[in-house]
């Protein structure tokens, strides 16, 4: 396949293409290791089929529909829940880091851990969500 | 929908619930993080981000998925939509085998209105061939068919004829009844004055008059036939033509009388020689023989 490969492809002829992946002459040695490029989650896929995300598949199909998407195989629908409760959780955790710095910031209380209890609040989602380019902005009181 | 008192439609009912199947969700995903408990704002704001994150990788993929000249979207599409929002997708495995002690929560609510069997009458229409299965169905027949309630008018003779008599029967009893009423009434009985009463006749001072005198119809016709002299010949001559004919044994004197009454008729007006009659023409006296 090299010799087909080095026809068709415009690059250098240093240039190797194996696996269906193009090397860069600088990877060559072996400093950034390509990725194979077949489909990531292929595998993961089919493991889905027995796991449920907390999202339920009728909601998150409900959501997909209004938007035009149809999915044929339920497993996508699953797929796309995940990913989705992965974002709110990372915000989330994100947002535990902020309350958690808040807390122990002044350093107060060394002894006993900071109490469990956490609330999350605007001021802390605030800050967890700007650095996701998303910014929230809430009246103190409105009328 | 921003919690207003309005009654919701069945279509709003759909999307609140699943809604608040978000807002579980997005609850029960902070617990797992560590809160216990979280403002109300907060967590409003994270079921909006969530609703409009699946949205959006709907939207997303289907776009590729037709960017590509295909419709039904494929794991690849799915792939290349999450990279695009900034999703690192090589962490889901991870993440998903982390999360498996979570509970799983919220069954949907599925909420399909049905009419009741008592409310529906009558069949609906069947869809035509062109329109899809899952669109709703037509609605009643009553609502677009009317039919009209009124019976046929009965055209039977017999029926008919015996309505008009007993109908023009209670009109000349109520006429009569009327004029009985209110004006001057005689009666049968002596004593029993109210049971039969009949309508007093009103006698005229000459009686006879109005057999003499023409109808108001023949009045009429008179005057429409005024200006017409013509005639006035003709009928000179069909008098005593007509005196001849009608009166088969007429007395002498009569005769003459008659006579002497077309020429006088004759020189009257023509308005009056155009009535035929012969008991309408002026009268006249017959001679008084006198005794000598």
């Amino acid at each position: 396949a090299v010799p087909v490969s080095a026809a068709v492809a415009a690059a250098p002829p240093e240039g190797a293409m194996s696996n269906g992946v193009y090397m860069p002459p600088s990877a060559a040695n072996g400093d950034v290791k390509p990725v194979v490029s077949s489909t990531p989650l292929v595998d993961f896929l089919l493991q889905l089929e027995d796991y449920t995300p907390t999202i339920p598949d009728a909601v998150t199909g409900y959501y997909l529909n209004r938007a035009g998407f149809e999915a044929s195989d339920p497993r996508i629908i699953r797929l796309i829940s995940l990913a989705a409760q992965k974002f709110i959780s990372d915000i989330a955790n994100d947002a535990l880091q902020h309350c958690k710095m808040k807390g122990t910031a002044s350093g107060s209380s060394r002894n006993k851990s900071k109490d469990k209890k956490y609330t999350l609040t605007m001021e802390d989602l605030a800050p967890a969500l700007a650095e996701y380019g998303i910014n929230v902005k809430k009246p103190h009181y409105f009328t | 929908r921003s919690g207003s008192k309005h009654a919701t439609t069945p279509a709003d009912n759909y999307y609140l619930a699943r809604r608040r199947t978000l807002q579980v969700v997005v609850s029960s995903l902070l617990t797992e993080a560590g809160f216990e408990s979280a403002e109300k704002a907060a967590v409003e704001t994270l079921t909006e981000m969530l609703q409009s994150y699946i949205s959006e990788i709907g939207r997303s993929a289907k776009s590729y998925c037709e960017h590509t000249a295909r419709t039904q979207p494929t794991l690849s599409d799915i792939v290349v939509t999450l990279v695009e929002m900034g999703f690192n997708v090589e962490l889901l495995p991870a993440y998903a085998k982390r999360s498996q002690r979570m509970v799983i929560t919220a069954p949907p609510v599925t909420n399909q209105p049905v009419t009741p069997k008592a409310l529906t009458a009558g069949q609906n229409k069947p869809h035509p061939s062109h329109i899809p299965s899952h669109f709703p169905e037509f609605p009643d027949p009553h609502t677009y068919i009317k039919t009209p309630t009124y019976r046929e008018p009965v055209s039977d003779y017999q029926v008919l004829r015996e309505k008009a008599a007993s109908q023009r029967r209670d009109v000349e009893r109520a006429l009569t009844r009327f004029m009985a009423k209110t004006g001057e009434t005689q009666s049968l009985f002596k004593d029993d004055v109210s049971t039969f009463p009949l309508i007093a006749a009103r006698p005229f001072t000459v009686p006879y008059l109005t057999a003499l005198l023409p109808s108001e119809l023949e009045m009429q016709q008179m005057e429409e036939t005024d200006s017409s002299e013509q005639d006035e010949q003709t009928d000179t001559d069909n008098l005593p033509l007509h005196m001849g004919t009608d009166d088969s044994g007429p007395e002498k004197e009569n005769s003459s009388v008659l006579q002497q009454n077309t020429s006088l008729s004759g020189s009257r007006n023509g308005e009056e020689n155009v009535i035929d009659n012969p008991y309408l023409r002026p009268v006249k006296k017959p001679k008084i023989r006198r005794k000598k």
